[in-house]
């Protein structure tokens, strides 16, 4: 292993070194200071920062393509291997730039953000683990290792939204997109399944698996499922604004920046396939296309300000599909890395906006003037009432979910409760009769 | 060298019941008692893994797998719950399945079957509330002697090794075996006394009961190595019956308030996929149902001890029909929950991960219609183990408790090892991987016959495949 490889491997484990040593210390009962633990988180995005420049400038000055790590397999049954495969490329490396970076930013700004908050370390050694899955995904060099970075970000997502774990909403929001993220990566799962089965292989370091027409159209759909769950796409945007429960600087990191464009990363990775088939691009491109329409339209309606961000967030991540499905894929990239950065920012300045918009006032010595107001110039004014109406309920996508799956879901739950308890009912109520007939016979008797 | 391993078969079950008795006797230190004797049997078990031959120790692993699960039952079980009965029916179970884990001869095997349900039906013991526990295990074991009585009429010999390949007592005795595995496993539609077992029983008891795995121990043990032939046409039945389990329990699950029986319904949903893996007549569906038997084990010994110890600090009454906030009062019991539960459901980081990947690449190999049940059930397991640790630790604090009620630091190391288990496990699978204790000859014979030319050779698989060195352990 050369020493680019081992800083690519430095850039990834630090934040995942990071959280386990700081989470075993406290399951054992140490628990660091405030001050130790944003000097700890400091110091390692600051490395991985100054890792990651070395690894960029070092293939600049080489020309290389690419940084590959290959550590064997991390488990091997038969034919069937879990590659154990990084890969640094012009793709990986902007996603891994913008994760270390916003991670660092947020930790120094969580620092001041959540002083003194009561979960000031939960926080940190989830915003060490997001940042571990998040480097994990984006450096991966096979689909099976980005699968395991992908559901950690998953699952620190749904921990952050249920932080502030005393009110109800959070931790309710938290399991329904936790849900949500569970039934959209059944199709990451079957994705790289079908490539193992078909390809032998779902690594991607060295080109993508190699795929019939079929094949690549059925991997295509499944990961696209993935890709628009985790990217809060067309029809599993509902989940977008529960998410908002969380503190600003996660909602930043992940709804503004990392988590949201996930998605739109692994169609990025899969675009070779992508563009062999019309039928995937189209469909991309419808999806992403409704979803900006739809974020657009119900953001104009949000009353609060993170909310509108996260749906201005949603229209732009629609526009980024639009973008893979027409295969311009290096105007994505950068149309992702500008939005993430921005939107970081609008989140991270969300709580004090007043205070800046009357500083701006100030400035300028008026009101600053009006923008926006487009679509309302362009559609009529009952179909906007009505659209208000329809953006008020975020376009009904929840409640056509609860009506189609999770209200059908309970009902049968129940029936099978029923139908389980149904023995017992019955021998319960035959042992009472049982009984009863006894104290009868024994009442006749001594009567 | 038999006679030291026999030395050591004798040394792991017997010092477990010696110390049931004596702790029965003594009726003091009982804590103690346990943990000595299950660490005597983890070693002793230990060092017959380690001198058993590669892919033929299932047993043996199977062996230190309980008998470690014993030592963290002694160390987590709640002060109020750690008297003499109760730490000697659990080192009479323990016995009585390490008996049945390392016997070769079909009447102990019944023998020890018999014996890990006897604490159940004793009041003194661990008797559930309900009928339906009883009846399901006297069932599971009148058909099991049923199916042992007709193989001792219909051949001369009891041992599983001479009885292999020859379908001894053809297709009743099959039936009879799968109706035993049904029955003592909790599959559909013999499922409900599972969670009712849980429910109304001692937690951690029950859990070493269910985690025994005896209907899988009988489909690994017994039904595949002596029913080759009958297990190309009927076997799948049982998958399929497993996979329906598996998503029936995963939908019971969503709505279930008791968390007692959530669990259950979850541990049995999980479990059921070891079943679906072993049919699947795969390597790597075989190897993942083997992983995922550990980690299934690990975590639900895990989850049901928090369990327990919540309800000796918070009130016997605990739902998930509203959020209890316990967090507040037990913020690392609330953490070990949430690792073991994920860890249960194929979160990344944990040997779950491996093992579910490997199940699902086997179950969907083998049977790609009725496989793609097992990542949904999964995903709705998930599901369930979240909103059960939402509902139990978060929401607003709870006030009324003075005590501090978080784990102790005896709880909170042996919480800490088994998560060090399934986490290290998830880092270093290969570990537990190659350990591959199964006997694949008779598997192989299954695949390789022409009854159907279109499965994948397992030989290939096996020669493809690294071989294990003693080294390798």
């Amino acid at each position: 292993m050369d020493s680019l490889q081992a800083t690519l491997l430095f850039v990834v484990m630090a934040p995942g070194v990071v959280f386990g040593v700081l989470a075993l210390l406290w399951l054992l009962g140490w628990a660091p200071t405030e001050r130790v633990l944003s000097r700890i988180t400091g110091v390692t995005f600051s490395a991985s920062i100054f890792a990651l420049a070395l690894i960029v400038w070092k293939l600049g000055a080489t020309g290389a393509p690419s940084v590959t790590v290959t550590l064997g397999n991390w488990f091997a049954v038969h034919d069937y291997h879990f590659p154990l495969v990084f890969l640094a490329d012009r793709l990986s490396l902007p996603f891994l730039g913008l994760t270390v970076v916003l991670s660092g930013l947020i930790g120094q700004f969580s620092a001041t953000y959540l002083h003194r908050d009561c979960g000031f370390l939960r926080f940190f050694l989830l915003l060490h683990l997001f940042a571990f899955g998040s480097l994990l995904a984006f450096a991966a060099g096979s689909f099976d290792l980005l699968v395991g970075g992908w559901e950690m970000v998953g699952i620190t997502s749904v921990l952050l939204i249920a932080f502030f774990q005393q009110r109800t909403a959070p931790v309710e929001n938290g399991l329904r997109v936790f849900a949500v993220y569970r039934a959209c990566d059944i199709g990451l799962l079957l994705g790289v399944f079908a490539m193992h089965r078909w390809a032998g292989t779902a690594s991607f370091s060295s080109g993508l698996p190699d795929l019939t027409g079929t094949q690549s159209v059925t991997v295509c759909l499944l990961l696209l499922l993935a890709a628009a769950g985790k990217a809060a796409q067309i029809p599993f945007s509902g989940w977008l604004p529960r998410a908002m429960e969380g503190p600003t600087p996660s909602s930043a990191i992940f709804y503004g920046a990392i988590s949201i464009h996930a998605g739109a990363y692994l169609l990025l990775r899969i675009q070779p396939m992508l563009t062999q088939s019309p039928l995937t691009s189209a469909l991309v491109i419808a999806i992403g296309m409704i979803t900006a329409i739809h974020g657009t339209i119900v953001g104009r309606a949000s009353a609060d300000a993170k909310t509108s961000l996260a749906y201005a967030s949603l229209t732009q991540v629609g526009v980024v599909f639009v973008e893979i499905g027409m295969g311009w894929k290096w105007i994505a990239v950068a149309h992702i890395l500008g939005h993430a950065t921005v939107r970081t920012l609008q989140f991270l300045r969300a709580p004090s906006m007043l205070h800046d918009y009357h500083k701006m006032h100030s400035a300028i010595g008026g009101e600053l003037s009006p923008t926006g107001k487009h679509l309302e110039d362009l559609i009529p004014e009952p179909v906007q009432l009505w659209l208000y109406r329809w953006a008020l309920d975020r376009g009904h996508l929840d409640t056509i979910l609860d009506r189609i799956v999770i209200h059908p879901l309970i009902r049968l739950s129940n029936l099978f409760a029923k139908l389980d308890t149904l023995g017992l009912d019955q021998s319960a109520s035959r042992r009472e009769e049982v009984a009863l007939s006894m104290q009868r016979s024994a009442s006749q008797g001594g009567d | 060298m038999a006679a030291a391993g026999m030395i050591l078969s004798v040394v792991a079950i017997s010092v477990p019941w010696a110390a049931a008795i004596l702790a029965a006797v003594t009726r003091r230190q009982a804590r103690a008692i346990g943990f000595v004797a299950a660490s005597v049997s983890v070693l002793a078990s230990a060092l017959l893994l380690h001198a058993a031959p590669v892919k033929t120790s299932l047993g043996e692993a199977l062996m230190v797998l309980f008998s470690c699960l014993a030592v963290v039952a002694m160390l987590v079980i709640p002060r109020r719950d750690c008297n003499s009965p109760t730490v000697a029916g659990m080192l009479f179970l323990l016995g009585s399945t390490l008996l049945a884990y390392s016997t070769e001869n079909l009447l102990v095997l019944l023998v020890a079957w018999i014996l890990t349900t006897i604490p159940f039906f004793l009041p003194q013991l661990f008797l559930a509330r309900t009928w339906r526990p009883r009846l399901g295990l006297l069932l599971s074991s009148i058909a099991l002697g049923l199916a042992i009585g007709l193989i001792a009429a219909n051949s001369h010999g009891m041992s599983i090794g001479q009885l292999k390949g020859r379908s001894p007592g053809g297709i009743t005795v099959f039936g009879l075996l799968i109706a035993a595995v049904i029955f003592r496993k909790g599959i559909c539609p013999a499922h409900a006394w599972v969670a009712d077992a849980a429910e109304g029983g001692p937690a951690i008891p029950t859990a070493l009961l269910l985690n025994g795995h005896f209907g899988a121990l009988l489909v690994a043990k017994l039904i595949v190595p002596l029913f080759p032939h009958a297990t190309h046409d009927l076997f799948p039945v049982l998958s399929y019956l497993a996979l329906a389990t598996a998503l029936y329990v995963a939908i019971r699950a969503l709505t279930e308030n008791s968390p007692r029986r959530l669990l259950a319904f979850l541990a049995l949903s999980q479990s059921a996929c070891i079943l679906a893996g072993l049919e699947s007549r795969t390597a790597e569906g075989m190897t993942g149902a083997l992983v995922h038997w550990f980690v299934v084990t690990a975590s639900t010994m895990g989850l049901f001890g928090i369990l327990r110890l919540l309800e000796v600090r918070f009130g016997e009454n605990l739902t998930a029909s509203q959020h209890l906030g316990l967090a507040e009062h037990a913020p690392r019991l609330a953490v070990f929950f949430v690792i073991f539960g994920l860890a249960l459901v194929g979160l990344p980081g944990t040997l779950s991960f491996c093992s579910q990947d490997l199940l699902i690449h086997g179950t969907l190999a083998s049977h790609p219609q009725t496989g793609l049940l097992l990542p949904i059930a999964i995903a709705m397991n998930a599901v369930s183990i979240f909103r059960l640790f939402t509902r139990l630790f978060l929401g607003k604090r709870r006030t009324g408790f003075t005590v501090m009620a978080d784990a102790l630091l005896r709880e909170r190391w042996i919480l800490t090892a088994g998560v060090l288990f399934v986490v290290l496990g998830g880092l270093f699978p290969n570990a537990i991987v190659v350990l591959r204790p199964v006997d694949v000859e008779t598997v192989e014979q299954v695949i390789d016959s022409p009854a159907h030319p279109n499965q994948r050779p397992l030989e290939r698989a096996v020669s493809n495949s690294q071989t294990p060195s003693k080294s390798a352990k």
